[in-house]
């Protein structure tokens, strides 16, 4: 009967079917448990790891901050968009065809590679291309030649207009393109030139129908516009190094940059801003091809392979926040222009001069200019050009040092511009009083040892206003044998001179005023072998009491002295970013020795009355000028005697010294001088007062039709 | 013997070996099963073949040659249904012979293709691989040898003659440099003299050797006469993050392929490391993975549910079958599928080195498809004579 069940043989088949179904049930199960272990238990993992794959992270790199004058009309520091010149041969026009039948010609001629060798060969022997084909190749290979010239010879004529707009090698640049069509990566970009100029941008798009498949990619990069002006102010900066990424990272990456000096140094964190993302598809083993807009944001097509890429997410970068800065910069290239140019010119100096020139808003602390001179032009750390390395190699190691700022980062003897600090203290420590004076016969004597005035025949009896206006030595040799070291350290720190004064730029050096236990420290720090350096000695007081010796200030610190005088004897607190704000301490000298001094040193400049002080070269009519000269020796004067001051090697010259302040004008400011090897602060160094005044109140005043806050004042000299 | 039976038998007599009636007797479910399954890797390859570029020709689609394979196969299929697989066994000496011709010919006419895999030029964009062939003939010329031979089931030459039918096949596919298809040779011997009830103790003996000599083979993997490609493969399988660009590569991006379907997938098409080709041949041996990225684990455990329900009802085919040949042809039809799909899944999911493997209904290939379809038509005619007497 159909449909009945009867096996006629091997019973046994049926039992080991079982055992088969069994199999096929287990193996299943394991697998599907397998299917869970690598989907449920470890899918996240893999996830992650499918993502990473997927997605490529492309940096988004936020601008730098802009660096502003005191508003937004004047930028010192921003950030163009250099262009470099790129081309995508798959854009050529000729590249389809040529691709086809380049490989067409390559598989007859058996290998593109030799084909490819021997075009480029020739090309670089600057034959033409045509006699490629006789250049001992079988008939076989002039075959496949001739029929790839035709394309080729369209590019190359491309690569020679190119070569003839922004200079590059034609040879070098055709063969380039050969190597993307041989190597199948037509859709990888060539670099053909970095950061092209304006005027070749506009030649390549003015004949762009002659360039097809050549554009520009831009990146941002930093600008100076005032160049060398105020370089160290600015600051510069490079590539972090390995050390700094492991500490900084992930805000910075390899590669970034970051400030190693002056602003862009100092408000790094500002400047930096946030790096933001651009997160592409892609393909395996594929590199997305970066391009960017007219506005120079990136934006994506295609990958190295010319498949499409689209942009899955995009976060924005948060540039780096602005600084305003309390430069003026136009007052800030005066100040260089004088100590650079002016001077020498007016042989004022018989050599272009070094130095460095501080101008504070007295009142405040903000610094309208803070000049170094030899300066550098932070734009050299900028660029990518090739030869960046020696360039800034080079201002590195100038044995000039025109990386260092003179004003606060270096310090000098103050020489006689301590004699205010020394006036101001005796005052208020009560030592002397207005009309103390002491007789100065050209010489102190004391314990058996002499010290000259610089005025050898003596300026009779003087009182401390006198002797602030003729810088007599003798004078203040008195006051300091009574005042004693301790308590001009004391002062000094008080006043904010040979202690860091808070100026918010990298690198302040402190300077110092020494007392007896600071120089058996230092002399003990130093590993000084003679007792004398060891031990205080009365001389070094006298020394300190003139400002030489035991005694070192920087020029930012003489200002800052200054600005006391004329600000009713507060200490300020220096500085350049305007939105930090002026940070002012309470009055610290009384108003009787503030007039005391005050009268001194307006007698220093003054002139209307004989015999005028040593400040006089600085006076301007109408302007009512303190001023103090000093003259910082370089070496010892016994050294030097008998020679003519010009016959002085320049490196042993005295250094000129001289602070000022204007107390009749808005603002009023204070102005810290040192004109390096200048030989004599009232011939070298208060000139150059001189100068700034005339153009900081006046001249430009005038320029500016009288405009500003200067316009009371302005009336007021007119008047005169 | 009643009249009805009578003229069943004289009906038979005259049209014995064709007779179209036997379509009527179709196992609707063993093809329900294989349509799921189709139905499954033409929605596979379809999301494969979108990353073809536009001016792929139609015929050039993954889905649609995969499509005119598939109905090639099932048209096979029917065919071999109409005929008596009684007939076609007592023809498997004679297609034994012609096939082990075949396979000497490749040897010399054949060309070559990536991975070792040998063809035979013939009309048009269509070429015969007598190595896919192979494997459905020696399951014929097994269950001829086997039920003719069936008294001496206990001897130990039972079970030789069954490796010497099977070695020379394998023999000529080894020397193709083919070791996938080669593999399968073995377990098909294998499963087919277990279920023709030869001495388990012979299998016992196989299956200790083996176990020996796998071992020996990892650790002495430089020393056999394997193509470089091939060792490779297996030193990746034992550390594959070791050579994440090379060999490793592979097994590397298939797990991570595989891992991130998690539950439900990432949607058909949107499989990123399929389309974004961090996964090379994932539209032939590594079609799996492509299914578990894109449909998940459920999409996963369905498709092996779906494979484990076609052999159990093979199976159970030849269990129902009246004649011993025709059960052996069921389980050696079922020996063929299972292990295909079980290897090519255990690779995809790293329990295994890589062999080339196809994975039957869904890899995609048409030499191979027509195989499992010849497969399907074989138990589709051992269940036309369910019920029968001889």
């Amino acid at each position: 009967m159909p449909g009945k069940k009867q096996r006629d043989d091997a019973p046994q088949v049926k039992t080991r079917l079982s055992g088969m179904a069994l199999a096929v049930v287990a193996l299943s199960a394991v697998l599907c448990l397998r299917l869970w272990q690598l989907q449920i238990v470890h899918g996240a993992d893999y996830a992650a790891k499918a993502d990473n794959n997927r997605f490529d992270y492309e940096v988004l790199k936020s601008p730098r901050g802009v660096i502003y004058g005191r508003d937004e009309k004047t930028v010192l520091a921003d950030n163009r968009a250099a262009c470099d010149l790129v081309m995508m041969p798959a854009s050529l026009p000729e590249v389809e065809a040529l691709s086809n039948v380049w490989f067409d010609a390559a598989t007859v001629a058996g290998g593109g590679s030799r084909l490819s060798c021997i075009i480029s060969d020739t090309l670089t022997r600057g034959e033409p291309l045509d006699e490629i084909v006789n250049v001992g190749v079988s008939d076989e290979d002039r075959a496949a030649l001739s029929a790839a010239l035709p394309p080729l010879e369209g590019v190359y004529a491309m690569c020679g207009d190119l070569s003839d707009i922004v200079s590059t090698d034609r040879e070098r640049q055709f063969a380039r393109v050969l190597r993307a069509v041989r190597n199948k990566t037509p859709f990888e970009q060539i670099l053909i030139k970095e950061d092209i100029s304006k005027t070749e941008r506009m030649r390549i798009e003015e004949y762009s129908f002659k360039f097809q498949g050549v554009y520009t990619v831009a990146r941002p990069q930093r600008r100076y516009y005032y160049g060398a002006t105020g370089g160290q102010v600015l600051g510069w900066f490079n590539e972090i190094n390995d050390a700094e990424y492991k500490k900084l990272r992930p805000r910075y990456r390899m590669g970034d940059i970051i400030g190693r000096d002056g602003i862009e140094f100092a408000y790094e964190d500002l400047l930096k801003g946030t790096d933001g993302a651009m997160i592409v598809s892609r393909y395996n083993r594929s590199v997305p091809q970066i391009r960017t807009d007219a506005r120079g944001n990136p934006y994506i097509e295609v990958d190295s392979r010319g498949r499409a890429l689209s942009e899955e997410e995009r976060h924005e970068a948060i540039p780096g926040k602005p600084i305003y800065t309390t430069l003026d910069i136009e007052l800030q290239q005066k100040c260089e222009d004088i100590l650079t140019h002016e001077l020498f010119a007016e042989d004022i100096v018989d050599t272009p001069a070094e130095g460095a020139i501080v101008v504070m808003n007295a009142d405040t602390g903000e610094l309208l200019a803070l000049a170094s001179v030899p300066t550098f032009d932070p734009n050299i750390f900028a660029t990518t050009s090739a030869d960046r390395g020696r360039i800034t190699n080079e201002v590195m190691k100038d044995p000039k040092k025109p990386m260092l700022h003179r004003a606060f980062q270096t310090h000098y003897y103050p020489g006689s511009v301590f004699k205010v600090l020394m006036a101001i203290a005796a005052l208020e420590e009560g030592v002397i009083d207005e009309h103390t004076s002491f007789f100065c016969g050209g010489s102190y004597t004391a314990g058996g040892a002499t010290w000259r005035c610089w005025k050898h025949a003596g300026h009779g009896t003087v009182s401390v206003v006198d002797a602030l206006a003729f810088s007599c030595d003798v004078f203040f040799y008195n006051v300091g044998a009574k005042l004693g070291p301790d308590k001009m350290d004391a002062w000094a720190a008080k006043l904010g001179v040979g202690v860091k004064t808070g100026i918010d730029l990298p690198r302040e050096v402190p300077g110092q005023i020494f007392t007896p236990a600071e120089k058996a420290a230092y002399a003990k720090a130093t590993g000084a072998k003679h007792p004398d350096l060891y031990k205080w000695h009365f001389g070094d007081t006298i020394s300190m009491a003139i400002g030489q010796g035991m005694v070192d200030t920087t020029i930012l610190q003489n200002a800052l002295l200054m600005a006391t005088v004329i600000n009713g004897g507060k200490r300020v607190r220096p500085y350049v970013n305007l939105e930090i704000g002026p940070q002012v301490s309470e009055q610290l000298v009384h108003d009787n020795t503030l007039r005391i001094v005050h009268d001194g040193m307006f007698k220093c400049v003054d002139k209307t009355q004989p015999p005028s002080g040593t400040g006089r070269l600085a006076r301007i009519e109408g302007l009512e000028m303190l001023g103090k000269t000093g003259t910082a020796q370089v070496v010892r004067m016994a050294q030097l005697k008998g020679r003519k001051e010009r016959d002085i090697p320049y490196e042993l010259r005295d250094h000129a010294l001289f602070i000022a302040g204007v107390t009749n004008m808005t603002p009023r400011i204070a102005i810290s001088v040192i004109v390096e090897h200048g030989l004599h602060g009232s011939s070298g160094a208060a000139p150059v007062a001189k100068k700034i005044c005339e153009y900081f109140y006046l001249n430009r005043a005038k320029q500016e039709g009288g405009a500003a806050p200067l316009t009371v004042a302005m009336q007021e000299v007119g008047a005169e | 013997m009643s009249s009805i039976q009578r003229d069943l038998n004289l009906r038979d007599s005259h049209i014995r070996t064709f007779n179209y009636r036997n379509l009527r007797r179709l196992d609707w479910f063993l093809l329900a099963v294989t349509s799921a399954l189709a139905v499954f890797g033409l929605t596979a390859l379809y999301s494969a073949s979108q990353n073809s570029g536009p001016d792929t020709s139609w015929l050039e689609i993954y889905y649609v040659r995969q499509g005119i394979a598939f109905c090639l196969g099932l048209a096979i299929a029917l065919v071999i249904v109409c005929i008596d697989y009684r007939a076609l066994i007592s023809l498997a000496p004679f297609m034994y012979f012609v096939i082990l011709g075949l396979l000497v010919a490749v040897l010399f006419f054949g060309h070559t293709a990536m991975g070792g895999q040998h063809w035979l030029p013939l009309i048009g964009p269509f070429n015969l691989q007598p190595s896919e062939a192979s494997k459905i003939v020696l399951v014929y010329a097994l269950a001829w040898y086997l039920s003719l031979m069936r008294e001496r089931a206990q001897s130990v030459l039972y079970f030789a003659g069954a490796f010497v039918i099977g070695g020379g096949i394998l023999i000529l596919i080894l020397a193709q440099h083919d070791l996938g298809t080669a593999l399968v040779i073995p377990p098909v011997i294998l499963v087919m003299l277990y279920a023709a009830g030869c001495r388990k103790r012979y299998l016992m003996i196989i299956g200790t050797v083996a176990a020996i000599a796998l071992p020996l083979v990892f650790l002495n993997i430089d020393e056999l006469p394997l193509d470089n490609y091939q060792k490779d493969r297996f030193r990746s399988f034992l550390r594959p993050e070791a050579d994440k660009l090379g060999t490793g590569y592979q097994i590397t991006q298939t797990k991570i392929a595989v891992g991130s379907g998690q539950m439900w997938g990432k949607g058909l098409g949107k499989g990123t490391q399929t389309h974004f080709k961090f996964l090379p041949e994932y539209h032939t041996d590594f079609i799996f993975a492509l299914i578990a990225e894109e449909m998940g684990f459920v999409g996963g455990t369905v498709v092996i549910c779906l494979f484990a329900l076609f052999m159990l009802r093979g199976i159970a085919l030849a269990r129902d079958c009246p004649d011993m040949a025709g059960s052996l042809l069921a389980v050696g039809c079922v020996a063929i599928l299972g292990f295909h799909v079980f290897v090519n899944i255990a690779i995809t999911l790293h329990l295994m080195p890589i062999t080339g493997i196809p994975l039957p209904f869904l890899s995609y290939g048409g030499s191979f498809c027509i195989t499992t379809m010849m497969c399907v038509g074989t138990l589709l005619s051992v269940h036309v004579r369910k019920g029968y007497f001889d």
